[in-house]
């Protein structure tokens, strides 16, 4: 059995990022394009912090730490501006809600 | 600041201030604010007679004051004051005339319209006047030039009501900017040459040769110059507009068109004199013997009372001009001085005519007037003799050393040169004649009011209906009092001493001819007017025996203006027989012709006369002025079209650009932000393609 390295890591975030962006970019649902947000967020993280055992320093971590915190504040935010966008479109379809293009 | 430059600063302003307290709160002040006014001109007036008192006292005064008036980085631009003897007795004629016009017109305008606004007006007339006056540069004088014209041309358009009066200051306006568009010119030509405004930086760069683009451009800086003076002072061919100005209120017409305003224009080319060049002197002096003789002849046939001054005042102008333009340049401004007092004098006394007579402007219906009006009429005809140069009186003097310098030049420059003395000899015959046809149809023989026709025109809209020539009587002291002073200024010895001649007086004394700074021409550069002069075969004056003869006349060191002065000496002797002689002629035909009706004797006159002024009418007014115009109005259409299409035609093009780029790009801004991130992911990628590549 190999030994796990920095390839790996950098792979498994890599199909993290592409499987966010996808999810992003397919679907309607707000609440699910937030969850490819998150998806994409945990890949820089997961990055960082391979970065961070291989380089052996503490700093990469320190910045996952920051970026896990954000995302928490982000989700938060995100899920309230949703929940407004419903009550004010009765819908979470982001297809629908254009009114920004006229 | 010197103590001069300071009371000239005062002078200058206190108009202003009764322009400013007139227009805004005229209405409000008891009798509408004419004693306001008047007092803060006649304090101006005050000052002025300090200020010039102290000049001229001085030898080779002269005082210069400037401050930057904004900087160019580069450069700077200066406004000041000058201060020389030049300026000081032009401060006297501005604000004593001023000053006495505004008393007259306490009297004349009485009960009229806009009363106060009227004496506003000829606060922003004074003020202006005297800045052109005071003026140390080229620029500040140009101001001042639009200011006046703009004062001139509310004032003419005074009684606005009368369309031949809205006409009238339109037009002047107009033509007057025909003139000053060449004015600006000439300045520009030499700020490009020198960077500065300033008269003396200018004279004493071109001095020391550093006008670089040669004698001709100079020339054509010189004439441009000229050119708002043509405009100004009303030269032929510009000349049409100052008669029209008659529409204005008469006291109007006595400060402004008659004193002070149009003779601007003489006091430019005397500010700017040392710069012309021989050609350019030639080209003033012609167009100045061709005004003076032009509009005497048709002063001959004029009815109204202010349209024969008006033309009188043209040929005057005339002049003045032209003894500018032959160097005799202390002669010139002679006779403006002397002028203005006594033209203002005969305006002003025409104004009590018409004051008297309920608005009548025709001479044919005046006449006998002399009994009615013993004030008016001795003032009149005191100012009426000095105008028509009998010995004595103040015209003579100036109009006697104009005449000496253009025979002088005639003698110095050769036979086409003859031209100038003959029109203006025959000016000067001209001159009494219709001054005593005047004199004759308005104060002697009987009344003939009566002979008025019954259906008056309704020319002049604020007469006082029925005409009662028996109510005919002297005006008022607040009239008179001005005519007599102006009167009284118009004796011999209010400027000289001799009643011959003014050289001994102390205005030549103070103002001299200047020293030219172009005169000497280079090796190699021939004037036009020297091959004249070559071709006539004039000889060389042995300039060393005449200097040790006459002992004054070594004032010059340019040889062409030594031998001007010592021929306008020479000729001096000759000039005062043969214009004491004319003046009288004339009188004494304008006496057989208008008072003992001899048609003989009037019918030459009466003919060339006409025939002037059909050329006037025709070709002046008519192809010329209405040429300007409808070229104004072509130019004008053609540069609306221009901006319409090429000015208009930028700004809708690129207002069109947009709007057609925004529906390209809108196409862009689905506002799905799905499209956004794909666009994004694809000029990501995109990025680092372009980088592996």
């Amino acid at each position: 059995m190999p030994e796990i390295g920095l390839n790996h890591y950098l792979v498994l975030s890599a199909i993290l990022f592409s499987l966010g962006l996808f999810g992003i970019m397919t679907r309607r649902n707000a609440v699910v394009v937030l969850m490819g947000v998150e998806l994409i967020l945990n890949a820089a993280n997961l990055n960082l912090v391979a970065f961070s055992k291989f380089n052996g320093t503490m700093s990469g971590v320190m910045f996952s730490m920051f970026g896990i915190i954000l995302a928490a504040a982000e989700a938060a935010v995100a899920l309230a501006i949703v929940i407004s966008i419903y009550t004010t479109f009765k819908t979470v379809d982001i297809g629908e809600i254009d009114t920004m293009r006229e | 600041m010197p103590d001069l430059i300071q009371y000239s600063i005062y002078i200058l302003l206190l108009p202003l201030l009764s322009f400013a307290v007139q227009i805004f709160f005229g209405k409000k002040l008891p009798r509408q604010g004419d004693f306001l006014a008047t007092s803060l001109v006649g304090v101006s007036l005050g000052l002025s007679l300090y200020v010039a008192f102290s000049a001229l006292g001085q030898d080779n005064f002269q005082q210069e004051w400037s401050f930057t008036w904004a900087n160019l980085g580069t450069m700077e631009i200066k406004l000041g004051i000058l201060l020389d003897k030049i300026t000081a007795v032009m401060l006297i004629v501005v604000t004593g005339i001023s000053f006495l016009v505004h008393v007259f017109s306490i009297g004349y305008m009485a009960g009229e319209p806009r009363y106060e606004r009227y004496f506003g007006y000829l606060g922003i007339f004074t003020f202006s006047m005297l800045g052109i006056v005071l003026s140390n540069n080229l620029f500040a004088i140009y101001c001042f030039w639009e200011l006046v014209g703009l004062s001139s041309y509310l004032l003419i358009g005074f009684y606005f009501e009368r369309d031949s009066a809205a006409a009238a200051q339109k037009k002047a306006f107009m033509l007057n900017r025909v003139g000053d568009i060449g004015f600006w010119l000439g300045i520009l030509i030499l700020f490009a040459q020198f960077q500065t405004f300033n008269y003396q930086e200018i004279y004493q760069n071109i001095g020391e040769g550093k006008f670089t683009w040669g004698e001709g451009w100079l020339t054509v800086a010189g004439v441009l110059l000229f050119m708002g003076c043509v405009g100004k002072s009303a030269q032929f061919p510009l000349h049409t507009w100052l008669p029209d100005a008659m529409e204005g209120p008469t006291p109007v017409s006595a400060l402004i068109h008659a004193a002070t305003m149009v003779a601007a224009g003489v006091y430019l080319v005397a500010r700017v004199f040392v710069i012309l060049t021989p050609d350019a002197l030639a080209i003033i002096a012609v167009i100045g013997a061709v005004t003076a003789f032009f509009a005497a002849t048709i002063a001959i046939t004029q009815n109204d009372i202010k349209r024969v001054l008006a033309y009188s005042t043209l040929s005057q102008l005339g002049y003045m001009v032209m003894g500018m333009g032959v160097g005799a340049f202390a002669a010139a401004l002679f006779h403006l001085v002397t002028h203005a007092f006594f033209k203002a004098g005969l305006f002003l006394g025409s104004g009590s005519v018409i004051h008297a007579t309920h608005h009548e402007q025709d001479m044919r219906y005046m006449g006998g007037l002399m009994k009615k009006m013993p004030i008016t009429f001795a003032t009149f005809t005191i100012c009426l003799f000095a105008l028509a140069g009998l010995p004595l009186f103040t015209g003579f003097l100036s109009k006697d050393a104009i005449l000496a310098g253009a025979v002088g030049y005639a003698n110095v420059e050769g036979s086409w040169a003859m031209l100038i003395p003959v029109l203006g000899f025959s000016a000067a015959l001209l001159t009494p004649f219709y001054m005593g046809r005047q004199w004759f149809m308005v104060f002697f023989g009987e009344n003939r009011a009566s002979e008025k026709p019954a259906v008056s025109d309704n020319h002049h809209h604020h007469g006082h209906g029925e005409h009662h020539h028996s109510e005919i009587h002297e005006s008022a002291p607040v009239m008179t009092i001005p005519l007599v002073i102006l009167a009284a200024m118009s004796f011999f010895f209010v400027f000289s001493p001799n009643p011959l001649d003014g050289e001994k007086g102390w205005f030549m004394n103070a103002v001299k001819t200047p020293e030219t700074k172009v005169g000497i021409p280079k090796e190699g550069l021939q004037s036009a007017a020297q091959v004249f002069s070559a071709i006539a075969g004039g000889e060389p004056i042995a300039s060393e025996n005449n200097a040790k003869e006459h002992g004054a006349m070594t004032q010059f060191s340019d040889v062409r203006q030594q031998r001007l002065a010592e021929e306008t000496h020479h000729a001096h002797g000759t000039v005062v027989a043969l214009s004491i002689s004319l003046a009288l002629a004339g009188l004494a035909l304008a006496y057989l012709a208008y008072s003992k009706n001899i048609g003989a004797i009037a019918s030459p006159f009466v003919l060339i006369s006409k025939m002037m002024n059909w050329f006037n009418d025709t070709f002046m007014e008519g192809a010329f002025v209405k040429g300007i115009g409808n070229l104004g109005v072509k130019l004008s259409s053609f540069s609306g079209g221009f901006d319409k299409l090429v000015v208009d035609g930028i700004v809708n093009l690129s207002a069109t650009l947009v709007q057609i780029s925004g529906l390209v790009f809108r196409k862009l801004q689905t506002g799905r932000v799905q499209t956004y991130i794909a666009l994004l992911l694809i000029a990501v990628i995109g990025y680092f393609f372009a980088k592996l590549v």
